[in-house]
This record gives structure tokens, sequence and C-alpha cells, in this order.
């Protein structure tokens, strides 16, 4: 799992060191750039404008040069991490022994961990349908998919999570879409 | 009903006693109100002297005992009554306890050496060796901490022997040194506030076994030493109190014993009658009679009265405790007890505050007296006299660290519970309050403000701060003005601005939702041009540099902010498409459908902007704001939680695209300042906002894991020479710089495909060809025609080279 960094060519074409680190999957976790005594912190040379007055314009200076980077995005969603997958083990448990409330706050203990894991999701839409609240359950497996990206697997249980509730709610054309959708990835 | 669980056995037996006082207690006091009309009319008749006479005397002498002895006994009973069923219910009323949510550890959490430090601070931890509960010890970055454990809503943290260690802001080598291995831990939460009741008592419960060890003998040596010997009242003392006070011609010494001064606070008046005296004595010794000494002296500890803080007035030894010390009761000194002790007789007269020199006699003094009664040792006494009495200047609490998060606390219980049960019951209130995160905020709001006034001479500048957390809605900080200790005018929740350019990525999603007739590259006109209404009125917007930029990539105007370019593409997709767009996203007061609109003429608080861009952080999901996630009874019994919940409102895909153009704005248009103070790594997204003159300035953006909206201004809606990347911006950059955090890099939504296009021709192009971009397009809407730059081989070689080393 490579976490994809697409480096703008515009005009020069140049790689951008990175001080990041990549956790597996997921996004970049970057460190406290400067410590509460922010005056002291050099100033990054980037800054290349030595008329420190503020203009008075939204706009940018042009003389600034262009940033090298350019927005990200990612085609993979975020792993989950150990503790949330802890966590996640617990809140099955608790679905086992029918207790989906106990299983609802482990679980969002888990989202506040991995909060772009798309299984933390789908988990929390299975206790959601435990507590025949099939809205919510509908709405934490789209969010699931949402971040499930070029995963297949994944995306494969989404959709058919998703089917089976909109089939539950009585919403049959969603479920067919939904369930065509698993059957073509 | 307040945790005396160490009494339950007897509560049983003394609930149906109580529960057959009151009727007869009024029955009596019926009858006694007829008797006491009998007993004076024989009075009159007394002094009649004849046998006959003395016969009827000495028959009425009896009767009137009879009488009396009935009437004495009655009111025994009403009285008992009275005594029990104030004991036996809710002896205080105790406000809620708000809490900070816990620090969660595990491996790779996200929290840096001097922000665990402050959290075991505020959590009442200790630096000590780090095998007693409530300490740590800290040798570099490695930290060994025994918590205490502690009752959440949804189940009890043990108490455990933490190892662990930080490196580059993130928790490594997560261990559990007692018992079974546990991949995650929570400490207990700090308390960051609570809700008072109407009259303004607050209390810290004690219990006995909180006490430090020396306070009950000091207590008892100073104001009742026969405390455990006597039924109630002691009437040598009383008899030694009066000797003493006919000696001095005046009231020098009181002979009330503890029992009686609890009685005195507890259920009478203040008057000074014989009556009361007498009730006062009876009921001591009723009390004496239901209860155990532990049990009185535990009640007295929490009620005695002592101090005054504004109109609140300070009962009980634990709230005491903070109010002078800023400490837990169970952790003072000598010197210290033996000052709460010296309090009990005046608190006002004695006030450490006001009359320092009057407080370290009287300190003294008692420290003499337990000295001279055997209770200390010659040289704790002597060490204790030598201290100065070391009150903190202001009275502290840890109550008022976070006055604008609790308000908005507040309201937002007010919506599922009544004040007097906030008030009374003590509920515990689990926050979401992030102190690293609030901390930081405080800090950047506080030192950037101040820098700005430093480079030129403003009126007094404000401002407000709302962070919350990007994929659950919590807010895990607020800022209500530039002094974040001072409860006044809240700005966070209060004050409603016009939102300037912040309104257009609504805009831009509103037009980006039909793929067909736009894309990130549709060229959009940034032109001037006039609007008349149909009253004759003009209208004709202008650039923030009043120049026009002509023909633009709809990317690049968002992230430049062209008032002009959406201006016509709001007026082009419609003015209630947009609105239907913000209401959909969760606004719900009514919104003009005037064209000033599109610019942001449409004032909302800062707390209403954060939630409204929740839908722009996430794919499209409305995600409410949350402070709460639980409140439980004093006992820990869940009351009520507040669940995480989403729903998908927006098109995912557009809300992608407007996202590229805001990681845009961040990277190459009116936010790009902010990459002065944070990192490149830290990808960012957001929109920068200004009103005309600089009135309002401000900033909405997220990184991974944290949204932030700060609004700088003046109280008075004067102009400021800043602007939304001259004002807020600073403020906003500086707090993400602070926080570890992960960088904003979105997944890309099922429907969306990138590209290589080059924006200025419109049209497909290879990786390195020059004005190249990546974009994403949902899917369909991306160029046909695809122009080439093949001729140039050196660049395409270059590329291919830098390919490699990526």
């Amino acid at each position: 799992m490579i976490l994809r960094r697409i480096i703008l060519s515009s005009g020069l074409a140049a790689t951008v060191a990175l001080a990041g680190c990549a956790s597996p999957g997921g996004s970049i976790y970057v460190p406290s750039g400067q410590s509460p005594d922010i005056e002291e912190a050099p100033e990054p040379p980037r800054t290349s404008n030595p008329d420190r007055t503020v203009r008075k314009s939204e706009q940018p200076e042009t003389s600034e040069p262009e940033r090298q980077v350019s927005p990200r995005h990612q085609q993979q969603g975020e792993s989950l991490s150990p503790a949330a997958a802890g966590l996640m083990r617990e809140a099955s448990t608790l679905l086992a022994l029918e207790n989906p409330r106990g299983a609802v706050s482990k679980l969002e203990r888990a989202q506040r961990i991995s909060p772009r894991s798309a299984e933390i999701y789908y988990k929390l839409s299975e206790a959601y349908v435990a507590l025949d609240q099939l809205g919510s359950a509908e709405q934490f497996t789209l969010k699931g998919l949402s971040l499930a990206g070029s995963d297949s697997s994944l995306q494969r249980s989404g959709w058919l999570l998703l089917a089976d509730i909109r089939r539950a709610r009585g919403n049959v054309a969603g479920a067919d879409q939904a369930e065509s959708r698993a059957s073509a990835l | 009903m307040l945790g005396w669980d160490h009494h339950s056995g007897e509560i049983t037996e003394i609930t149906q006693r109580r529960a057959t006082h009151p009727a007869r207690g009024f029955v009596i006091i019926l009858r006694m109100k007829k008797t006491s009309n009998a007993k004076k009319s024989p009075k009159k008749r007394s002094p009649g002297s004849s046998p006959r006479g003395k016969s009827r005397f000495w028959h009425l002498v009896g009767r009137v005992s009879l009488v009396g002895l009935v009437v004495l006994t009655g009111w025994v009973v009403y009285l008992d009554a009275v005594v029990t069923s104030k004991f036996e219910g809710q002896r205080f009323e105790v406000p809620s306890r708000v809490y900070a949510r816990p620090l969660e550890l595990y491996d790779g959490a996200s929290v840096s050496v001097g922000a665990l430090k402050r959290e075991l601070e505020m959590s009442g931890y200790r630096t000590g060796n780090g095998t007693q509960a409530g300490t740590y010890t800290q040798s570099g970055s490695r930290f060994v901490i025994s918590t205490r454990g502690f009752r959440f809503a949804d189940g009890s943290e043990p108490r455990r022997r933490l190892s662990l260690s930080i490196s580059g802001d993130r928790v490594e080598n997560f261990r559990n040194l007692s018992g079974e291995n546990t991949a995650i831990a929570r400490l207990e939460p700090a308390r960051i506030g609570g809700i008072y009741p109407a009259h303004k008592e607050d209390r810290v419960l004690v219990k006995l076994s909180d006490l430090p060890p020396v306070l009950e003998s000091a207590l008892l040596t100073i104001e009742d030493r026969e405390f455990y010997d006597h039924f109630g009242v002691a009437p040598l003392s009383i008899a030694r109190a009066l000797w003493v006070n006919i000696q001095a011609g005046r009231v020098v010494q009181g002979g009330s014993t503890l029992t009686q001064q609890l009685v005195k606070n507890f259920y009478l008046t203040r008057d000074q009658t014989l009556i009361r005296k007498g009730n006062e004595a009876l009921m001591s010794m009723l009390l004496e009679a239901h209860y155990e000494k532990q049990d009185i002296l535990e009640t007295y500890l929490n009620e005695v009265y002592l101090g005054q803080a504004g109109t609140r007035s300070i009962h009980g030894f634990g709230l005491a405790s903070q109010f002078y010390f800023g400490e837990s009761l169970k952790d003072l000194e000598l010197e210290q007890v033996a000052l709460l002790v010296g309090l009990v007789k005046g608190p006002s007269y004695y006030d450490p505050r006001r009359n320092p020199e009057r407080a370290l006699n009287r300190r003294n003094l008692v420290i003499d007296t337990l000295l001279a009664n055997g209770v200390i040792e010659e040289v704790d006494a002597q060490k204790a006299r030598a201290k100065p009495l070391d009150v903190t200047p202001k009275p502290s609490y840890s109550e008022n660290r976070y006055p604008a998060y609790i308000d908005l606390v507040r309201r937002h219980l007010a919506r599922d519970y009544k004040q007097e049960d906030l008030q009374s019951e003590g509920l515990r209130i689990f926050t979401t309050l992030n102190p690293a995160i609030q901390y930081a905020a405080e800090y950047s709001v506080a030192n950037t403000l101040k820098d700005m006034e430093r480079s030129r001479s403003e009126p007094l500048l404000e401002a407000a701060m709302v962070v919350t957390s990007r994929d659950s809605g919590e807010v895990l900080a607020l800022v209500g003005g530039r002094d974040p200790k001072y409860a006044g005018f809240n700005r966070a929740v209060d004050a409603r601005r016009p939102i300037g350019s912040l309104i257009k990525p609504f805009t831009y999603l509103t037009a980006l939702q039909s793929p067909e007739r736009y894309t990130l590259i549709t060229p959009v006109e940034d032109r001037k041009f006039a609007l008349v209404f149909d009253d004759g009125r003009r209208w004709e917007p202008n650039n923030y540099d009043g120049e026009e930029h002509g023909e633009v990539p709809l990317h690049r105007a968002l992230s430049r902010s062209y008032n002009l370019a959406a201006v016509r593409v709001g007026l082009d997709v419609g003015i209630e498409a947009v609105v239907e767009t913000l209401q959909k996203l969760g606004v719900t007061d009514p919104i003009s459908e005037y064209p000033s609109m599109l610019l942001g003429s449409v004032s909302m608080t800062p707390v209403t902007v954060a939630s409204l861009y929740q839908g722009l952080a996430t794919s499209g999901f409305n995600i409410p704001l949350r402070t709460i996630r639980d409140v439980t009874t004093a006992q820990g019994e869940s009351l009520s939680r507040y669940s995480l919940a989403v729903d998908q409102v927006v098109d995912p895909g557009a809300v992608h695209l407007v996202q590229y153009a805001m990681q845009e704005t961040l990277q190459e248009g009116t936010g790009r300042s902010a990459y002065r103070f944070v990192p490149d790594e830290l990808g960012l997204a957001g929109k920068t906002g200004t009103t005309d003159d600089g009135r309002d300035s401000w900033f909405a953006g997220f990184s991974g894991d944290l949204l932030a909206v700060t609004w700088v201004g003046r109280d008075d809606n004067g102009p400021t020479a800043y602007t939304g990347a001259t004002g807020a911006l600073p403020v906003w950059a500086r707090f993400m710089a602070q926080v570890p955090q992960h960088g904003f890099s979105p997944v890309v939504p099922d429907g969306v495909q990138y590209h290589w296009v080059n924006a200025e021709t419109g049209t497909l192009t290879d990786e390195h060809c020059e004005n190249a971009r990546f974009m994403p397009f949902v899917t369909g809407s991306e160029p046909q025609d695809s122009v080439s730059c093949s001729g140039d081989l050196t660049r395409r070689l270059k590329g291919w080279f830098e390919g490699l080393f990526q």
C-alpha cells in the first residue's frame, strides 16, 4: 500500500522531499511543526517576500513562486489501527451477546481512533441494524463506502450490506441497484 | 442519592420510619396549639392560695405537666421527623460535574510530550513513583503512569500501571505493567467545570476516607474536643463557655458541639433566640440518636461555611481547599489544614485574602493549640508556622477554565435537561473537549492578535474560534474571545457576522453537481457587470482588488476568490439552488435571496459556519456538531448518550472537486501564506472570507483530522485593516502548525476520475507538458480533446527520470 503523492509539474517540475511519514494505507501523520514558541521558529525559506507590510488585498502576491505541491487525494482507503481493531472485536462480541448499544459505544471509540476506515462504519451499520434503526444503518454504510476507495472486496461488502438494508426498508429499486454494483465488481 | 452508600444498610429502616412521621408530626402540632391556650389560662388563676385552691393548684400542675409532657413529646417527634427527613433525603444540592474527553492511550495515539504532561496534570496526577495510583514518572520521552481507574458511562476503566514512550508526537511501546495486556486505556477525564444552583452554593463533596490525616483531629481539637463522647450537646462545655462569657462580659467562647453547629446551619434560621437554642439542643440529640458520629462528622465537613466568592458561598472543606489553595483537600499540608480549621470560627473575619495578618495569627494559634494537645509534634509545628499563608491570589476553581465551551455545553444540555436537575443532582457530563486542542486554539488566538496589534495601532481586535473533529463532528475546542478565561460575550456562539467569501464553495458545489455544465476547468467570466432590479436599483459587484481577470478556469476562480466570477456562476445556477445547498448542509436560519448573498452578505456564527463546513470536509455528509458524549447520574448510570450520526446530503463527487479547489486555495490561492506556518506535508484545505472594510475576517478549513473556523473583527463592527488572509488565516495556520495531526488526503469517491489536463486550454494533456494539472472529474465530464506536447523530448525525459525517484 503506497500512498500516492502527485507532484505537479507546473513550469518547473521538482521533487518534494517528504518529512512526514505515511502510515500504512493512511494519510500522512505530521507531528506538530512548531512548539508553541512560534515566534522563535525560523521562517521557512519559501517566503520570498522582503517587505513584510501586509498588502490590503485578499489576493496573494504574484511575486511568490508557484507552490510545488498539488492537491492530494488517494485511491485507497485507510487501514484500521490495531487499537481500533481491538475495540471492533469487542464490539462484535457485544453484538453477539445482543448488546448493540454497548457495541455502538465501542465502535464510536474505534471511529475516533481510525476515522477513515470503512470497516468501522460497516460495523456501526450492523449495530444499528440490530437496534432496528435502519435509516442510520444505511447512512453508516454509505459513509463506509465513501472511504472504501479502490479496495473491491470492501466495496463489495459495502454494496451488499446496503442492498440488504434497503431491501429491509422496502426500497427494492435501491436494493437492486446496490446489488448490481456489487456484482459488477 | 449522592453516593453515601456506606450507610445503605440503615437507610431502608429509617426511610420506613420517616414515612410515618410527617403525619404524626402534623396531628401533634395541632394538639399542641390547642393546649398552649389551655396552658395560659390556668396560669392567671394560680395566685389563689386556699387549701382547696392548693389541691387544685397541684392538680393543675399535674395536668399542666402532663400536657407539657405530651406537648414536648409531640414536639420532639416533630423535630425528629424534620431531622431525619433532611438527613435521609438529598442532603446537598450538588452541581453537575463537567468532564473533558478522556485521553485514550494506545500505540499510535497522537499526543506530544508536553500535551501528555498537561493532560496528566489536569486529571490531577502528580509526579511520583508511578506506582501509587495518581502518580507518574517521566524520563525523557518515556512515561510510567499509574491510573486511578474511573467509571465511564460504558463501563469501568480499572486501575492500571501503564508504560509508554512518545516519539514524533505519537505513543509507542504502550504496555500495561499490571495485569493482563491491553491495547488501549483511558485516563481519568479532567474536570473542566460545573453547573451551579441559583443560590450559587457549590460543593466538592468529600468522604472521611479522603481527608488529609491531620484534619479530623485538628478540627475536633479546635471546635469540639468531646465530639466522640457527648450525645449532641455538651453541658460542661456550655457551662464553661457561659462562665467565660460572663467574666468577659461578652461572647468570647461558644459551647456548641459540631453537631449543634451542623444543626444550626442545616435546619435553623440564624436568629439567636432561646427557643431556637432549645430546638438546636433537642435536634442535636435526636441527630445523635439516629446517626453514627462518622456520618454526622462527614456531613459537617461538607456543610460548614468557609468563605464567599462574590455571590457564591463556599461550603465544605472540599470546595474550600480548591477555593483557597487550588488543590484537592487530600493533598493539603498541615499549615493549610490549620488555616481551614481556623476559618470555621469566622470565614469573613479571618479571610486570608482580605485580612492576611489576622488569618496568619489565627492559623498559628491553631497550630499551637494542636501542639499543646499533642496532636502534632514540635518539629512539624515549627515547620508549619514558618510557612507563609500561600493562598492562591485569585480564587481558583478548576471551574472557570473554559467558560465559552461550558456555555455551549449548557445550551446543548438545555435541549434535554431541566435546569434544576443539572444544578442539584450531581450529574456527570462527559464532553468532547480536547484540552490539548483547546490549549493550542487559545494560544493561537491570543498570540496572533497580540502580534497583529504590535505591528499596527488597531482598535481592540476580537476573535473567535471553533475546532471540531472532521469525521465525528465533536467540538474539540471553542474560543469565545481573545481572553479565553473571561466568561462574557461568547463570540463563537453568539456573534452573527456576514460570512463573505466563505459562501463561495457552496456556490461552486451547487454548480459542480451538474457535471454536464460545470467542471473544475470550465471557463468562467470574471468581468464587471451591473444588475438592475425592478425598482431601479443597480448592483455592481467588484473584485477585492477592483480588477477583472477575464476568463478563468473555475478552480482558479474559487482558489483566488474572484467575486465577479462567483456571482456570475451563482446567478447562472440560481440563488435558490445555492440556498438549497446551504439548507441541505444544515443551515436552518432563513437566508436572503438577494444576489449579494453570493458574496456572503448572509450572517452566521462561527459555530454555524463550522457545522456548514463539516459537509465540505467529509464527502458530503452532514454530521451534527456535538459537545456531549454521555450524561450519567452521580453514581455513573447512563442517562443519555449522544451518538455519532451521519447523513449524506450532497453528491460526494461534487464535494471532492470542491475539496480540490480548497486545497489549491492554500497552496496557490488566497490562503497560501498559511504555509509560512504550516509544514508542507500537512495537506490542508480551506477558504478565506472578508467583508467590506475588513469588518470581518474569516477562515474556515480542515486537515485530515480537524476542522477549524476562525473569525477576527471588532465587537463594534468597525473596519479593520485585515482580510481573511491576513487576520483570521494566521490564527488558523498557527493553530494547525501546533497540533500533531494527519494531513488531508481524500479518498477518490466512486464516479470520479483524475486526468492530466491543461486547464487554460481545457484539454487533456500529458503529465509533463506545460500547465499540466492532475485534476478530478466526474466520470464523463472530462475533456475529450487532447493536446500533447510530444515535441518537447527533453521535458519528457526529465519527467521520466523524476518519475523514477518519486
